[in-house]
């Protein structure tokens, strides 16, 4: 498989929905598999809140994170399809964002536009643009990656001719915002966050971005899961890395949070949950989702976890039942899912097939 | 599905409408009536591989359960609905009969007639019926509410619906002057269009 990591300039300005705007941009961009002649073997995979570029193969001891879904005759069959995965604006994987520097030469810090899904969508399509591509066969992405899946096919449908929406909802729950702010909340009272200009005094609020992601990452699993996976065992006194550790799961957590705080930004985490926060697709269409899927020409497809506690199923069955009403093609697939919200990373036989066979029928 | 059985409910579905298809296995009959009669066709399915087979063919699913399903779906409005052989696994037949109606106006369903000389005279027996449409064993059959030709359209009258079509058949899906003259005796399916009066 071809695979090829690219830094692209988009020389171009971004509007934003906020009506800031960025006068040009850089999106990280991971390439897997080769653009066909007629160019319509073109694939965007969109990752979600943490996620990055790097979706597939080993780089560094990192493995991507939805390698065993994209590869030589994977879920998405890299001999047949071009699989395009950028890393989000705002993020801190090499794509602009709160570490990369304003036209006046210094670094945004805590002051990068606030962005929407939207304009990520917007930010894509001035990529795919670039690259001469008119369609996309398919647009797939999990969690937030599906959110914004769905956020193309609403604004570019003619772009669109496949949607995989995995794991996500049609806008984030009170409950979504709530947990969110509460990670904010815990980074911005860290004392080294110094009101996101952090980096300014050669700090870093590791400590609370540590227990955000505690927290995040607890959303991210079922009862059930953690129940199995640590139950109530209690942790090897010489593999604690903390001192007041009593269970494996509040070890397990430690190292999660403390791994995940050494690699992302702050300001990056801040501004990728509010993106979050303020995703709801029917805003601007009186509210309706039926409304807001109307002009949808793309085919389709839902993907829910019932172990999911953060988009839970339902909210996978309301775009469905939503897009059935407005006489779109939708299907809609509901798996147990052993991961809870993560389950859409997990290889899983009906899954992947589920997914193959959308992406591969005529 | 075999193929009389497809083409007879063929015969009910008008060109270019609107069809759901509840408990659509595999999704042939939809697949059918999209190349036949360029349907708008939508089945629900609970059976996961079976709703990918759909999925593979191109042929839009929900993978749920019908009981559940129909539920959710009191604001979608289809041109008529397709239960082939799965009104007698639900957990209120008369329930979803209804709800169905709110949703399509029209309603084709068909029936195995559990008063089938067969299955009477396995009864007579002392055993359980196993027939060519019953042939799972009582503890494995997911058919939770078996019914008679004349039970069935003794629901209809009670739920005040019109049965516009029917047709009583034989194991090999064709009518015969035996199924004519005593269906409840003789048919070993029965196959209904129905609507609100």
């Amino acid at each position: 498989m071809i695979v090829e990591t690219k830094k692209i300039l988009i020389d171009s300005k971004l509007e934003c929905a906020s009506g800031e705007a960025l006068e040009s941009f850089e999106l990280m961009t991971d390439f897997y598999g080769e653009l066909n002649e007629k160019k319509d073997n073109a694939v965007l995979v969109c990752h979600a809140f943490s996620g990055s570029h790097h979706a597939a193969g080993k780089r560094d001891s990192n493995i991507g994170w939805w390698d065993e879904f994209i590869g030589p005759d994977k879920t998405i069959d890299t001999n047949r399809f071009f699989v395009i995965s950028v890393n989000n604006l705002g993020s801190c994987f090499g794509s602009s964002g709160p570490l990369s520097n304003n036209k006046n030469g210094e670094r945004f810090n805590n002051d990068f536009p606030q962005l929407e899904v939207i304009d990520w969508v917007e930010s894509q399509k001035m990529l795919a643009d670039k690259l001469g591509i008119k369609k996309w066969h398919l647009v797939i992405g999990g969690s937030l990656g599906g959110m914004q899946s769905l956020q193309w096919a609403v604004s570019y449908p003619k772009m669109v001719k496949k949607v995989g929406i995995l794991a996500a909802a049609a806008k984030t729950s009170s409950q979504n915002i709530a947990l969110n702010e509460v990670e904010r909340e815990v980074i911005r009272k860290d004392g080294n966050f110094h009101d996101g200009k952090y980096l300014e005094f050669n700090k870093s609020p590791v400590k609370g971005l540590k227990a955000a992601r505690m927290l995040g990452h607890i959303t991210y699993l079922s009862a059930k899961n953690m129940d199995q996976r640590f139950g109530r065992k209690l942790q090897n006194t010489d593999s604690k890395i903390a001192e007041d550790v009593d269970f494996e799961i509040e070890n397990y957590l430690q190292y999660k949070g403390g791994k995940f705080a050494e690699l992302f930004d702050a300001n990056s985490y801040i501004l990728l949950t509010k993106v979050m926060d303020k995703f709801d697709i029917a805003q601007g269409y009186d509210d309706s989702l039926e409304t807001a899927l109307e002009n949808i020409t793309a085919e389709v497809l839902v993907v829910s976890f019932a172990s999911d506690w953060m988009f839970p199923a339902s909210n996978g069955k309301e775009i469905c039942l939503a897009s059935i009403k407005a006489n779109k093609k939708c299907s809609y697939i509901e798996l147990e899912g052993e991961h809870g919200h993560d389950s859409f990373l997990y290889p899983n036989e009906d899954y992947q097939n589920a997914v193959k066979n959308f992406i591969e029928s005529k | 599905m075999k193929s009389d059985f497809k083409r007879i409910i063929e015969k009910w579905i008008p060109q270019n409408t609107k069809v759901l298809d509840l408990g659509c296995g595999d999704g042939d009959l939809l697949e059918h009536l999209k190349d036949s009669k360029n349907v708008n066709g939508f089945g629900i399915e609970i059976d996961i591989s079976k709703a990918n087979e759909c999925l593979r063919r191109n042929i839009p699913v929900m993978q749920c359960d019908i009981d559940q399903g129909i539920k959710e779906f009191d604001d979608l409005d289809f041109d008529i609905t397709i239960m082939a052989n799965s009104i007698q696994c639900l957990k209120n037949p008369n329930l979803a009969l209804q709800n169905i109606l709110n949703i399509s106006n029209k309603c084709i369903v068909t029936l195995p007639n559990f008063a089938h000389w067969s299955c009477r005279l396995d009864l007579l027996l002392g055993k359980m019926p196993i027939t060519k449409n019953l042939p799972v064993p009582w503890y494995e059959t997911k058919n939770i509410h078996l019914c008679t030709i004349k039970d069935f359209e003794e629901l209809c009258y009670k739920l005040d619906l019109s049965v516009i079509e029917k047709l009583y058949l034989n194991h090999n899906f064709k009518e015969s002057p035996l199924t004519k003259l005593l269906p409840n005796l003789f048919a070993a399916e029965g196959v209904y269009l129905i609507e609100r009066k």
